[in-house]
């Protein structure tokens, strides 16, 4: 954990955000249990996280609630959400109030039946399976012996049940050096028609263990590089919102603003990276509502208990997450005399508490500049394309 | 026009910011915006016999309605049609 100063950042006098009556999806872990024990999970390992499970009956009141209140999609997660013995009574009540689901996995669970079920839902938008890397031992280093071959198993029992399959790589020490093995292996191999990555991050289980995971600055760098020419190689099929694709298109093009002496862009130079919690809420599996799954320790309620919207319209905890984006970086002292102010949003609020104990500040892990002076390398040229919804063309929503 | 139409039971009308609303069809994924009146017109389809009635209740609800209002209603259904967001009644063979 880094040093923080302390003062307190000023926040500019803009229009307080406007809200939605309730959240477009809820991502929910359904399980604290998982078969697997990843060496980079974000969830297992939080000390604060009661890891229990709800009953039946209180997911599925609450996913009465949740279509009461027009919720959209709900994104089920874990631990392993394929471990739940009544996976298809829960999602039979998502689907009975009239809402549409996708499920993340590591795909080791997942039988011929339970995919055939999950197609004649008609509601599944996707499974996203992990797979990080194209062989066993790329895979297993950080994931468990033998965790490969069942989570390409699970893959494949769900593409011939025609279920939307989308991938995420993450990205670390043992997997980077392989990129182009991975994308050959889910691109060709499997014919998948994109993945998505990012890296793996300083949270969970990650922070006993992130000098044998987290990428080193001459890492990442190659990342980057491989990144970029793979995107080329395969347009439009690699996607990212964080990880090494995501910061080589975001810190080219601040690069590029700074020697261009461009005025700031629109939205940046304040802690904006994040907006999930402008349409989202998420739920840890003792049934406690959480801003996000990344940030476990912070509960606003517990389901069935505090309604939904209330949470959602009156959490103070939410309300302080929404005004992120009015408080300038220029007011945190390892951003004043940074010459890519203008052109940053201070990036994950999770990563941000995890590194320097307080989300409300830029992450760390994200600086550019830090980046630069530590040896990095950017790209010179990054394709720029629209961020695919991972693999997943079926799902729409509103403009 | 209307008689013959139900709106599709699987849609939800999500209200997201003051009156305005979003359709959302789960089947598909679809979603499509919507301002206050075609939130109003929604609620009336299933309840409305003809265009003339869902205009008439639209100008009940709101002031300073245009002289346009029945086409742009017949607009607006005609687009839910489309999307499948509202049906056609089929009868029951015998």
């Amino acid at each position: 954990m880094e040093g923080q100063d302390e003062f307190q950042p000023a926040v500019l006098p803009q229009e307080a955000p406007r809200v939605m009556r309730t959240p477009r999806g809820l991502d929910i872990a359904l399980t604290a249990r998982c078969n697997l024990r990843c060496s980079y999970c974000y969830f297992f390992d939080n000390e604060v996280v009661q890891y229990e499970d709800l009953p039946t009956e209180e997911w599925l009141r609450f996913f009465e609630e949740c279509g009461r209140l027009g919720v959209m999609d709900l994104t089920l997660a874990g631990g392993e959400p394929f471990l739940r013995e009544d996976l298809h009574e829960l999602i039979q009540g998502i689907v009975e109030n009239r809402m549409r689901f996708s499920l993340l996995s590591n795909g080791s669970q997942i039988t011929a039946e339970t995919a055939s079920f999950l197609a004649a839902t008609g509601r599944c938008s996707h499974v996203q399976v992990s797979v990080d890397g194209g062989d066993a031992e790329a895979h297993d280093a950080a994931r468990g012996e033998g965790s490969f071959e069942r989570a390409v198993e699970g893959i494949r029992t769900l593409q011939r049940a025609d279920v939307n399959v989308a991938v995420r790589v993450t990205i670390h020490k043992h997997n980077v050096h392989r990129l182009e093995e991975t994308t050959r292996f889910l691109l060709e191999d499997l014919g998948l028609p994109g993945f998505s990555t990012n890296s793996a991050g300083y949270l969970g289980s990650c922070q006993q263990h992130s000098s044998g995971l987290l990428l080193t600055v001459e890492e990442r760098s190659e990342a980057m590089e491989a990144l970029v020419r793979l995107e080329r190689a395969y347009p439009n099929r690699i996607s990212a919102t964080a990880g090494p694709l995501a910061e080589a298109r975001m810190w080219r093009e601040m690069v590029d603003a700074r020697a261009a002496g461009a005025p700031p862009i629109p939205g940046r130079g304040c802690l904006s990276g994040c907006g999930c919690h402008a349409t989202k809420l998420a739920v840890r599996s003792d049934g406690r509502y959480i801003v996000c799954g990344l940030l476990q320790d912070d509960t606003l309620g517990r389901i069935n208990e505090d309604a939904l919207q209330d949470v959602w319209l009156e959490s103070s905890t939410l309300a302080t997450f929404r005004s992120r984006h009015r408080v300038p970086l220029r007011t945190f002292p390892e951003c004043r005399t940074c010459e890519y102010v203008d052109y940053c949003t201070g990036n994950c609020p999770a990563l941000a508490l995890s590194l320097t104990g307080d989300a409300q500040r830029p992450s760390p892990d994200a600086c550019l500049r830090r980046f630069l002076e530590q040896g990095g390398r950017i790209p010179e040229t990054v394709v720029e394309t629209a961020v695919r919804p991972d693999a997943d063309r079926s799902r729409r929503t509103p403009s | 026009m209307v008689k013959d139409l139900v709106t599709n039971p699987n849609v939800v009308l999500r209200k997201e910011f003051d009156d305005w609303a979003v359709l959302f069809d789960p089947d598909t994924g679809d979603a499509v915006g919507t301002n206050p009146i075609g939130v109003t017109v929604w609620n009336a389809l299933d309840e409305c016999d003809t265009l003339e009635d869902l205009a008439t209740v639209v100008r009940a609800s709101f002031e300073d309605v245009p002289d346009t209002v029945q086409d742009d209603i017949e607009a607006f259904v005609a687009d839910l049609l489309a999307k499948g967001l509202v049906g056609k009644v089929v009868e029951e063979r015998p």
